[in-house]
């Protein structure tokens, strides 16, 4: 019998279609994975089963709940299903619990108050619970001092502490390390192996793939291809679904090396740390022109401090850093994770060009050859960061750091922000270019997919010293 | 780094401010002793003896006496030495000495203080609840604009529009002084007004943020009902911003208490400092502000054992 | 102290102008008018008394009526505008000005700069502000200059607050670090980042400033220490026309009145309400 069917479901604001029509049923023990950019419509879904639709959208289709159609109830009877039968992960754990209660009280109440269990037996599954996510010794902390990771375990053992048997997920592993991700993933997937049913919804196809079950693409709110999650990925028949999958840093082509010049900086027995504390211990490189280097880790483990250090924002610990003769003072530039950030707010783009390209002497034609070339348009200059998507901006920045001549350009997760799409096209342009002008990058990434592909040296940075490998 | 407990912290940083206050007070005390025309010498000695019994000699003996003859730093090392050790002097006015007199006021600038949170709270807390719940509904936008109107009348304008409809025209408050309860009204609902003209706004905004918030929509979609949600995860949070603003407020509060108990000759601190600067009596233009200024800081700490008392985060190490 | 009111201004942008805002300029503008040319249009001398003619209703000779000394009210109206405005002015522009640049040296500079002079603005708001005033004032009564100083000198500690928390943040952040890298001067990096970041708040700032002096001004002279009568200022006028209520109600609310509506013209032109 199938526990959740949607079918002919359709949301609009005013007359415009946001999102459908779908149709989908799942049964116990089933996975449904919905995938798709950001602006595609997919947490739509979810929040129209969960009856949380923002009061300026409407839907239209039938939604049933254990074989009782739902949408027509009211928003009260809705909420008694909450906890009960329909249990939700949610998108940002951090923001999602509340930052006065201590962890392990937040998963207690929902045995309390949900499950109905006495307060010592609730204390005694909560602290099983927490065990087995491993998550002993951060039973009494507070939101604020959890990691992401922990943060959206804990979320979890709150959810379904209620023991319903659906459990509605969006985006769980946004803003995730690649570790830590498989880890939520894992749990996810033990869901339906236990007779729940999982409605996953995410942009990342290594998640798909991991909780397999069926799969639904929609690209802007409309349904592009569904079936099993793994013949869908193997054999994506819709164009934009093989897009999608090879956005995958997974699948990209590794690109070719290009001869290695001069050594421009040389660092030499590097200790860098922030507050204290040591992060970075005994670290030797040296960057040559015209290459490109991945600095791989997981988040916290001094990567953007190197970067730093390399454009000379901070002195280092120990050691040394030269720059080769005739590198000037702007020859190191920098390309920042969130683009909005590094562009002053109030000001019109093309001013911001500009003054750059004053400064530094630069040709304003050469500016815009690399527009051209980064396939931006000149109307974008007219406007200010805010109405310009992440994916130009990231490429405003390029040409911006490009007008200052730069011969080592650093850039610090610059497309994790982005789209798997234009993650992909962005990284293909910054290398195009930057190949042709014989610039050296130094990329930061906690993606192991991108540092591979897109890199011909990899520097593994990890809590403990791993032995630096170069390719 | 060091890990200091923040209990301590807090109160060596109020402590440092009391400090900080009595200094100021005594230095600005000095500088209107200095200030005053005339020889200090003769002024202490006519204070002292009367006028008729007060000569040359007299005035050297005290001269000698209080080392009025010593340099300016000297003397102000003197003032300073004096305020430490509490001795606060003697009413130039009344003769008495100042502590009895600030001693007896103190309760009366205390009640009203008193009076006009309740009051604040009374109007502030049930009125930004309602705004918060819908906002941008009627409710809301009425409260806003009676807020700026209100907040756009100074404490004596808004005192002196009072007493003229409530105790003048409608006769239902008496006008000034203080004899009995019914006295307190009209001050109280001075003051409390003026601070409520802005916390209601304070209120309504941390309920909003709360009702909007994420965890407060999880909390509801883990399964805990909408009353259990107010009350083991709204009331809570929402109420730190309110308290934190309430130690905001409390300058709000002091200047209020000062300008407020002159508009109705309300027998406590403030209307003393008013009155001591207009008679020139030094003494206790120092003693009441001294006295008012330690109360702003003792209300502050109270503020900030309430905000750690409600919020764990400031309490962890 | 400017926790919340931090929070508060760092939402303030360049102003869309709505309707309570436009109210609040067509107001201001409508009392810096009055206060230019009004004093020619209305004729009379403030200060002159006729004891003949007491609290008399308005009349063509008299818009306004006139006090119990038989002063003419709108004279003496416009005359205590003239001196709780330019007080206001003045002190905003000598609070505002430097109180800004050292907030912007101090977030600049960091170390013990900004350490010391964080430590002298908490020295000054140890008291209420308006207690340092009036004791201020109290050095030398009567005095207007006693008056600007004391007001000047409790003001300038939120715009050095406002800039210097504003100003650290603007220049902490990835936009600053960029354009340092690329080499920008100063002038383009004070030009392009922080003037546009912290204009809008500092305008917040020294309306509301120009609020409270106005306010601290008339508070003063109602309690008496204050500007001296028969020196016309508001609060003192409220204070002298107090006792007669009774026979002429039409007076003591003028000052009130006065008083009440540059209070809200000032707030409304920045957005109505000021979380102090």
């Amino acid at each position: 019998m199938s526990i959740v069917t949607v079918s002919e479901l359709q949301v609009f604001a005013g007359d415009e279609r946001l999102m459908g029509p779908v149709s989908f049923a799942l049964g116990a023990g089933e996975t449904l994975v919905i995938m798709g950019e950001t602006g595609a419509g997919k947490s739509l879904i979810a929040q129209a089963i969960l009856g949380v639709l923002p009061n300026a959208l409407r839907m239209e289709g039938e939604i049933c709940v254990n074989g009782r159609r739902v949408d027509t109830l009211t928003p009260a009877e809705r909420a008694a299903m909450w906890g009960h039968e329909i249990a939700t992960l949610p998108q940002e754990p951090w923001l999602a619990l509340d930052p006065l209660m201590q962890a392990w009280r937040q998963v207690a109440e929902t045995h309390v108050h949900v499950a109905g269990l006495s307060r010592p037996q609730a204390q005694h599954q909560t602290a099983k619970d927490l065990v087995a996510l491993g998550l002993n010794g951060t039973e009494d902390r507070l939101p604020g001092q959890l990691s992401g990771g922990m943060a959206q375990r804990v979320a979890f053992a709150a959810a379904t502490a209620g023991r319903a048997p659906i459990l509605l997920a969006d985006e769980p592993t946004k803003g995730l390390d690649s570790d830590r991700r498989d880890r939520v993933t894992r749990l996810l997937a033990q869901v339906p192996k236990d007779g729940g049913t999982l409605l996953a919804i995410t942009h990342e196809a290594s998640v798909a793939r991991a909780l397999g079950g069926k799969i639904m693409v929609l690209r802007k709110g409309v349904l592009v291809e569904d079936g099993e999650t793994s013949s869908v990925l193997t054999k994506p028949q819709h164009s934009y679904t093989r897009d999608l999958l090879a956005a995958d840093p997974v699948e990209w082509e590794k690109s070719e090396a290009p001869p290695r010049g001069d050594p421009l900086l040389i660092a030499e027995d590097l200790t860098l740390g922030r507050g204290g504390k040591i992060l970075i211990d005994g670290l030797n490189l040296t960057v040559h022109r015209g290459e490109r280097i991945a600095c791989l880790g997981p988040s916290g483990v001094g990567k953007s401090t190197l970067l730093d250090t390399l454009a000379g924002l901070v002195a280092p610990m120990r050691g040394t850093l030269c720059k080769a003769d005739g590198l000037g003072s702007h020859a190191v530039q920098k390309l920042y994770q969130d683009p909005p950030a590094a562009f002053p707010a109030h000001v019109r783009l093309g001013r911001s060009l500009q003054d750059v390209a004053t400064v530094h002497r630069t040709p304003w034609d050469q500016v815009e050859a690399n527009m051209v070339a980064l396939k931006l348009s000149p109307a974008l200059l007219e406007r200010r960061p805010d109405a310009v998507s992440g994916g130009e901006l990231q490429r405003l920045s390029i040409v911006r750091a490009l007008s200052a001549n730069p011969m080592v350009l650093l850039a610090d997760e610059p497309t994790s922000r982005l789209d798997p799409i234009t993650q992909k096209e962005t990284m293909a342009l910054l290398g195009q270019l930057t190949e042709q002008l014989g610039i050296a990058v130094v990329l930061v990434t906690h993606d192991r997919g991108i540092a591979r592909a897109w890199a011909q040296r990899v520097l593994e940075l990890g809590p403990q010293p791993e032995p630096s490998h170069s390719g | 780094m060091t890990q200091t407990n923040p209990f301590i912290a807090a109160l060596a940083q109020r402590g440092l401010q009391a400090v900080v206050v009595a200094l100021i007070v005594g230095i600005v005390s000095f500088a209107m002793m200095q200030a005053l025309p005339g020889d200090a010498a003769y002024r202490i000695a006519a204070g002292r003896y009367g006028y008729d019994m007060m000569d040359a000699a007299s005035a050297e003996l005290v001269r000698q006496e209080l080392g009025l003859d010593r340099p300016f730093w000297a003397q102000l090392l003197q003032w300073l030495g004096a305020l430490a050790t509490f001795d606060l002097g003697q009413s130039a006015v009344y003769g008495t000495p100042v502590i009895d007199e600030i001693a007896t006021q103190l309760g009366y600038s205390l009640l009203l203080a008193a009076g006009a949170v309740v009051v604040s709270v009374l109007i502030a807390v049930p009125m930004g609840i309602a705004a918060g719940l819908r906002p941008g509904g009627l409710v809301d936008r009425v409260s806003l604009g009676i807020s700026i109107l209100l907040r756009a009348i100074p404490a004596f304008a808004l005192g002196v529009v009072l007493v003229l409809i409530f105790a003048v025209q409608l006769k239902l408050f008496p006008v000034a002084g203080f004899r009995g309860p019914q006295h307190l009204i009209l001050p109280s609902l001075t003051l409390g007004l003026g601070l409520a003209a802005v916390s209601n706004r304070v209120v309504r905004d941390a309920v909003v943020e709360a009702m909007d918030a994420e965890w407060r929509l999880f909390a509801r979609t883990k399964g805990l009902s909408a009353r259990l949600t107010l009350v083991r995860h709204v009331l809570r949070n929402a109420s730190l911003p309110v308290v934190t603003y309430v130690g905001v407020q409390m300058a709000y509060l002091i200047e209020g208490v000062v300008i407020v108990e002159t508009v109705f000759a309300w027998p406590g601190i403030g209307h003393a400092l008013v009155h001591a600067i207009f008679g020139r009596d030094i003494a206790m233009v120092q003693g009441t502000a001294l006295a008012l200024g330690l109360i702003y800081v003792a209300l502050n700490l109270v503020i900030d054992l309430a905000c750690r008392a409600i919020d764990p985060r400031t309490r962890a190490t | 102290m400017s926790d919340m009111l931090l929070s508060n201004l760092q939402t303030a942008r360049w102003p869309k102008i709505k309707a309570p805002r436009a109210a609040g300029f067509v107001m201001l503008a409508g009392l810096a008018i009055c206060v230019m040319i009004g004093p020619d249009l209305v004729g009379q001398d403030p200060a002159k008394q006729s004891l003949l003619s007491p609290q008399e209703r308005p009349s063509a000779e008299h818009l306004l009526g006139t006090d119990h000394l038989g002063r003419d009210m709108a004279a003496r109206l416009l005359s205590g505008a003239q001196l709780s405005l330019s007080l206001a002015l003045l002190s905003v522009l000598t609070a505002g000005i430097p109180g800004t640049a050292i907030g912007v040296l101090s977030a600049w500079y960091g170390g013990w700069v900004d350490r010391g002079l964080g430590a002298f603005a908490d020295a000054v708001l140890a008291l209420p502000g308006l207690l340092l005033v009036l004791m201020l004032a109290a050095i030398a009564p009567g005095s207007w200059w006693a008056l600007y100083a004391g007001i000047s000198l409790t003001l300038w500690v939120e715009y050095y607050r406002y800039s210097r928390q504003r100003a650290r943040i603007v220049l902490s952040s990835p936009a600053v670090e960029a354009s340092r890298l690329l080499g920008l001067p100063v002038r383009l990096i004070l030009l392009r980042h922080l003037v546009p970041e912290i204009g809008p708040g500092l305008m917040t700032v020294a309306a509301f400033g120009a609020a409270t002096a106005v306010t601290a001004v008339a508070a003063l002279g109602f309690v008496s220490v204050g500007v001296r009568p028969p020196t016309a200022e508001w609060g003192v006028m409220m204070t002298e026309l107090l006792p007669y209520w009774r026979e002429a109600p039409f007076l003591i609310l003028q000052p009130v009145a006065c008083l009440v509506i540059t209070v809200l013209a000032l707030h409304l032109c920045v957005g109505g309400l000021h979380k102090r």
